[in-house]
């Protein structure tokens, strides 16, 4: 069978779902700045799918550059944050113990 | 909006803002200045201001004497407002020659009084706060009296109100003075809402007659002018109305039987009734003296509460459309004025008859406009400021000057000691009682005149009852004052021999002189025809009444019935005084002792019915305020029973809303209203429990709401 | 048109750009007498001459770097909201030691890179440029939440903030690369065409049910789209970050962050919304049947609800103001979801208000944490007595906030009333009733302040020694509040038609 649009539309899909479980159930939160990893990604195979497939521009290539770059971006201010949490919380940076703030 | 034949005056807009600066500049450094700085500098622009508000006056004044009779008009369109809708509402003034009278009033006695005050409320902790009340004072009544539509108007009605709350209650540690002010502020309240329902039916029940305007009956007009907008401002309500068509929709339209043109007076006159002190919302203006005499003499007597009597004039083409409205205006005004200066018989406190004399004169204002004599009431209005301005003055004079002494048991033998006092009071006695060639002598006549000669009053009799009741008013009116000056001015001062009474500083003697002058001299502009000489006045205030004098019918009595009538007041007004002076002068007369004395009940029972004022005060408290007061018992008692049920269920958001829902049907609204609140507060509580802290209850908020969004609009849409 | 061209219209972005670096330079010298207000000086004339530049380009219309960028009256208006805000915030933080010296260089650095991501978000026609300017002023709104590098709460907050962002921003990505696939360009209009194109006749009748997939499909991405703009403006399910980012950052970011961004977000969505899915400006024909009316309506209900019912039982007023943000921005969306002038106009006219009344409060709050040290409302009782000017004109916001004439807060919310109820239909009554009644439940959480400022008793009665500087900020801010519930004509006049 010849690999389409729909299968790769289907992959993204998966991505984003798998990227948003990560996000949501995990504990560390290295581990949910990976999930929004996933997430970003997810979008860029969309996005170059698309301008494989169906657009003659390659704006879509243009677009998952700027995103790949973003993604980057964004890593490295998260980082930085969390870095900061694990030094002010004695050391932790599990999801479940930041809650001074609530309600 | 477009005044497009009326001449434009900018300077109109400083008229009413002066005072303004003059009130926010005591306002908000006036405490600090008397501390350190001393009275001078709060008085110095306190007086200056509405000063410079009297000049720019008299420049419209004369502005106005330069054009010509028909479009004898100034505006000024400060800034544009409202548009909403079809309501297009700016700020702008307004001045006919009505207004340039009223705003003269205002600014002339305004002033004098403020100078006045200087003399009165010297070393008072308040100084800073009474002149700046003061000014906000002259603010809101120009604003009134010179705003050219109805929500000025209602502004300025709502501010005199307010200030007059303020300036009651100045000396506000003594609780007494602060109910006072309380009660004159919920009074005027119940005025207020039947003026504002009356503007809310003007305004719909135009743009209703409106709508029937056909414009192509009309040859000249343009294709712009096809649709006409119900308007908030006067002089488009007046033209409106003099369109045949638009005329003919406005007065036939009835409402549960009752036509609108009728309803819309009658309310409007209820506001009138409040703000004016007719009956049965009278009740604030005695007890309004507790506050400085000054102010009793600008707000209570010279200026706010002839606020009504304006509203009337102004809108004299809508009362004109309806003779039940004009009939109920005279009447009421006539009943107050008999029914106030019966009480002003037995009062014993200078500021409380003079208080009950403000209602009766009120009370011939009303019936001067009632019976279509709009500018003849107007005129009164004028003279009344001034006497009554000088009455009030002297009478804090007298009060000063018997250190603080009301009572005028405890008075007697001033003439020594207060000379200038005494003439002004006199003058102003003469005036109010109606002696020939004094001011209130020509106003007051000339109003009972108008009375007799009306045909539109829908009595048996028509005008004369009225005209009746204003001569016995006049009779006790000439009685009461002249009995107030024997008892305080003739005799012996027999008080206290160390505090001897001393004449008033110069600022007070002098405001007094030219009022008492004014007095005396200011009837001349409006003598009527009969003395063969041109009435000012009237001729002054012509056109302004043009649009309704084709609706006021007069019988057409003749001069010499006229002559009759005057010689007939003029010797009430002698009787009155005469008997007076027989029962008070010098105290000689022990007659008016023994009655007080006597056990007699036929001398008891009327006595003590008009001396403790027909017990109106006290019927309402316990009538109205009573009722008032229990249902807040009954609501509270239903309250507590609400909230221990829902205590009760503490359970999920489905069961405590179909109680809720429950109980708002058996308990009523009443319980709901705490049960609401109290749910609200509870389901806030229960809801930002809903903000754990815990992020990834957040992201899931976030994707349960896009997918719950994406399904339900695929589904509902 | 071509870049070289273009730049002449970009001088705002570059006056900014340049005092921007500017900034970063001269924070390198370090320890001099002076320092704070030196960099402050920099920064407030940065803000200053971009607004003249601003004000220099007035009467623009055009689309410029290749139809990436837009610059019309509407942008204008925005950009000077933001420079406004910008403005203050500088006066603010010159005072306030929350902000310490050392890290002040940097902080008015991302401070000012944060507004130049907003003046590229607020003129973004295209769906990269959209993407990349809303990550720029989210990235920087991270960095400075997390500023204060030692305390836990801005910490967590900036951990929270940017996870969350991250992921709702990953969301909307993937919205757009829908956006992108169905239509072929990132261009905005280039969706209208496209709808319109689709949903004509002879396209439906060549591939039946391709129409009705396409349709869920571009429901879909909207939504997501929608999600990432509603994080921006804090519109309920996307709030929840708001109120614990609110709490830990710095305060006078927090001020910041409740007006400027919130704003940009709104403004953003509305150009998105009005460019890709209206037909006619004028008349707001939309082109697909995706019932924005409907869906606005019932998130502006949801929001204004949820952020007053929230902000009932808050004792941090930080926290109590992040839902009253929340709840603004449901009025503004309640406003927006009238799809008419009139609402668009409310919008406008409310934004400026609500600038004015929000950094008051924010200000007021500031100067109470700097002298107490504590954001309770405990802080603020007795503060009528203690510091008479202060409750005053604390209290004055609060009642602008709660929308009490004669102040300008009440003439915003009537004309987001006006808006709605112009509609006349039976949904939007029931909107206008939802609001009306969110308004009454929001004067009882801004009341418990009033009520604590001047009817308790304070803990200690000495007056806080605050800077007459910040007084005469906090007079300033006043004016505009008195002068709109009088006198709003100019206001209004510049709020017209401005799309």
């Amino acid at each position: 069978m010849s690999v389409g649009l729909s299968h790769f539309l289907t992959i993204g899909a998966v991505v984003f779902s798998l990227g948003l479980f990560c996000v949501i159930t995990r504990r560390n939160a290295i581990g949910v700045l990976m999930g929004v990893e996933l997430i970003l990604n997810s979008a860029n195979i969309n996005f170059l799918a698309f301008s494989h497939f169906s657009s003659g521009t390659i704006d879509g290539h243009l677009f998952a550059l700027f995103c790949i770059v973003l993604a980057a971006l964004e890593c490295a201010v998260a980082l930085a944050i969390v870095l900061a949490v694990f030094r002010n919380f004695d050391k932790v940076i599990d999801m479940e113990q930041l809650t001074t703030l609530h309600k | 909006m477009e005044h497009a034949a009326f001449q434009q005056f900018v300077y109109l807009f400083w008229i009413p803002f002066f005072p303004l600066l003059g009130a926010v500049y005591n306002g908000l450094l006036g405490s600090a200045l008397q501390r350190r700085l001393g009275e001078k500098w709060i008085h110095a622009p306190a007086i200056v201001f509405p000063m410079l508000s009297f000049i720019i006056t008299i420049a419209g004044f004369v502005k106005l004497t330069g054009l010509d009779p028909h479009s004898r008009a100034l505006y000024c369109n400060a800034w544009s407002w409202l548009h909403i809708g079809n309501l297009n509402v700016d700020i702008a003034f307004w001045m006919d020659p009505l207004g340039a009278v009223m705003a003269f009033v205002v600014t002339f006695v305004g002033t004098l009084i403020h100078i006045y005050s200087i003399g009165y409320m010297r070393n008072d902790p308040g100084y800073w706060r009474f002149f700046s009340y003061m000014n906000l004072f002259m603010f809101s009544m120009l604003i009134l009296v010179l705003g050219d539509n109805f929500l000025m108007m209602f502004i300025g009605w709502e501010g005199v109100g307010l200030c007059s709350y303020l300036l009651i209650g100045f000396w506000y540690k003594d609780e007494k003075n602060a109910v006072a002010g309380m009660k004159a502020f919920i009074v005027n309240r119940v005025g207020d809402f039947g003026f504002i329902i009356g503007v809310f039916l003007l305004f719909w029940g135009l743009g209703f007659s409106l709508e029937t305007f056909d414009s192509s009956s009309l040859a000249t007009v343009t294709s712009e002018e096809t649709h006409l907008n119900s308007s908030l401002v006067i002089r488009e309500i007046e033209e409106s109305l003099q369109i045949e068509s638009v005329h003919e929709a406005f007065t036939g339209k009835k409402i549960f039987g009752f036509s609108l043109v009728t309803l819309i007076c009658v309310c409007l006159f209820v506001g009138a009734m409040g703000k004016s002190a007719q009956i049965p919302l009278y009740v604030w203006l005695p007890d309004a003296m507790a506050g400085p005499t000054p102010v009793s003499a600008l707000i209570h007597a010279a200026t706010m509460v002839t606020a009504g009597v304006y509203m009337v004039a102004r809108l004299h083409f809508l009362f004109a459309l309806s003779p039940f409205a004009m009939t109920w205006v005279a009447l009421f005004g006539a009943v107050t004025a008999l029914y106030a200066a019966t009480i002003g018989f037995f009062q014993y406190d200078i500021k409380k008859v003079l208080a009950y004399s403000t209602i009766s004169q009120l009370g011939y204002m009303f019936i001067g406009v009632g019976v279509g004599a709009f500018s003849t009431g107007i005129f009164h209005l004028m003279t009344h400021a001034f006497f009554k301005g000088c009455l009030f003055l002297s009478a804090g004079s007298i009060i000063i000057g018997c250190h603080h002494q009301q009572d005028m048991r405890k008075m007697g033998g001033l003439k020594t000691y207060m000379p200038v006092t005494r003439w002004a009071y006199l003058m102003a006695c003469f005036a109010i009682a109606g002696f020939p060639f004094f001011s209130g002598f020509f106003s007051k006549d000339e109003i009972l005149w108008q009375a007799f000669n009306s045909k539109d009053m829908m009595l048996p009799g028509g005008g004369k009852i009225i005209w009746l009741l204003g001569i016995v008013g006049a009779l006790c009116t000439s009685f009461y004052m002249f009995r107030s000056y024997f008892m305080t001015f003739t005799g012996e001062y027999s008080e206290n021999p160390h505090h001897v009474p001393k004449e008033s500083p110069k600022q007070m003697t002098c405001v007094l002189v030219i009022l008492g002058f004014l007095s005396i001299f200011s009837g001349f502009v409006g003598m009527p025809h009969l003395w063969h000489v041109h009435n000012l006045f009237e001729t002054w205030m012509e056109p302004v009444f043009e649009s309704s004098s084709s609706l006021i019918a007069s019988e057409g009595y003749t001069h010499t019935l006229e002559w009759m009538l005057m010689g007939i007041s003029v010797a009430v007004a002698i009787i009155g005084a005469w008997v007076a002076g027989w029962l008070y002068k010098n105290r000689e007369n022990p007659l008016p002792g023994k009655l007080l004395a006597s056990k007699k009940q036929i001398i008891r029972i009327p006595y003590n019915l008009i001396y403790n004022k027909y017990y109106v005060d006290e019927i309402y408290q316990h009538t109205i305020v009573w009722l008032i007061m229990n249902l807040r018992l009954a609501l509270d008692w239903f309250d507590r029973k609400i909230i221990d049920q829902l205590v009760d269920f503490a359970g999920t958001a489905g069961r405590w809303l179909g109680r809720f829902a429950g109980y708002t049907d058996e308990k009523g609204v009443d319980g709901a209203v705490n049960a609401t609140s109290d749910m609200v507060i509870f389901s806030g509580l229960k809801l930002v429990t809903i903000q754990t802290g815990k992020l990834r209850n957040y992201l899931g908020v976030v994707l349960a709401g896009a997918i719950i969004l994406v399904i339900a609009n695929y589904l509902f849409f | 048109m071509s870049p070289a061209e273009s730049l002449k219209y970009f001088n705002p972005e570059l006056i900014m750009t340049g005092f921007l670096l500017l900034i970063i330079v001269v924070s390198l010298w370090k320890n001099y007498k002076g320092r704070r207000l030196a960099l402050s000086l920099i920064a407030f004339a940065g803000l200053f001459f971009t607004s003249f530049a601003l004000i220099q380009s007035a009467g623009e219309n055009i689309l410029i770097f290749h139809n990436l960028y837009a610059c019309d009256p509407f942008s204008r208006f925005f950009k000077m909201i933001f420079l406004l805000c910008g403005g203050f915030i500088v006066l603010i933080v010159f005072q306030a030691r929350e902000i310490k010296e050392k890290h002040l260089g940097e902080f008015y650095g991302i401070l000012l890179s944060l507004i130049l991501g907003m003046f590229l978000l607020v003129s973004s026609s295209n769906l990269l440029m959209i993407y990349l300017s809303l990550e720029f002023v989210s990235i920087t709104s991270y960095v400075l939440t997390g500023f204060n590098r030692n305390d836990r709460r801005s910490s967590e907050a900036a951990l929270k903030y940017v996870i969350y962002g991250g992921v709702v921003s990953g969301i909307m990505l993937f919205g757009m690369s829908y956006f992108y696939g169905l239509f072929g360009t990132l261009e905005i209009p280039a969706i209208k065409k496209g709808l319109i194109a689709a949903l004509s006749t002879p396209y439906e009748a060549s591939r039946p049910g391709s129409v009705q997939a396409m349709r869920l499909t571009v429901l879909a991405a909207s939504i997501f789209v929608f999600a990432g703009f509603g994080y921006k403006m804090a519109a309920v399910p996307f709030h929840m970050w708001c109120p614990d980012v609110y709490e830990g950052a710095p305060t006078p970011f927090t001020a910041f962050l409740s007006i400027a961004p919130k704003i940009a977000g709104l403004a953003a969505f509305c150009r998105f919304l009005l460019t890709g899915f209206f037909e006619n400006i004028s008349n707001f024909l939309p082109v697909t049947e995706i019932p924005w009316g409907a869906i606005l309506g019932i998130l502006a209900a949801a929001t204004m609800t949820l952020g007053n019912l929230s902000a009932i039982s808050q004792n941090n007023v930080k926290r109590l103001l992040a839902y009253s943000g929340v709840a603004h921005c449901g009025y503004i969306l309640m406003g927006l979801s009238a799809l008419s002038g009139e609402g668009l106009f409310a919008f406008y006219f409310y934004s400026v208000v609500y600038l004015f009344m929000n950094l008051g409060a924010f200000v007021i709050v500031i100067i109470i944490r700097e002298k107490t040290g504590q954001e309770n409302i405990e802080a603020y009782k007795g503060l009528g007595v203690r510091e008479p000017f202060i409750a005053v004109s604390f209290a004055v916001f609060l009642f602008s906030l709660i929308g009490i004439p004669p102040l300008a807060g009440f003439i915003g919310k009537f004309y987001l009333f006006a808006a709605v109820i112009h509609k006349a239909q039976a949904w939007y009554y029931l909107l206008a009733i939802i609001g009306i009644l969110n308004s009454v439940i929001s004067l009882y959480y801004y009341a418990r302040i009033i009520k604590a400022m001047f009817i308790e008793k304070a803990v200690d009665e000495q007056p806080l020694q605050i800077f007459s500087f910040q007084k005469l900020v906090t007079f300033v801010l006043l004016i505009p509040i008195f002068i709109f519930g009088i006198y709003w004509q100019p206001l209004a006049k510049v709020a017209t038609f401005l799309f």
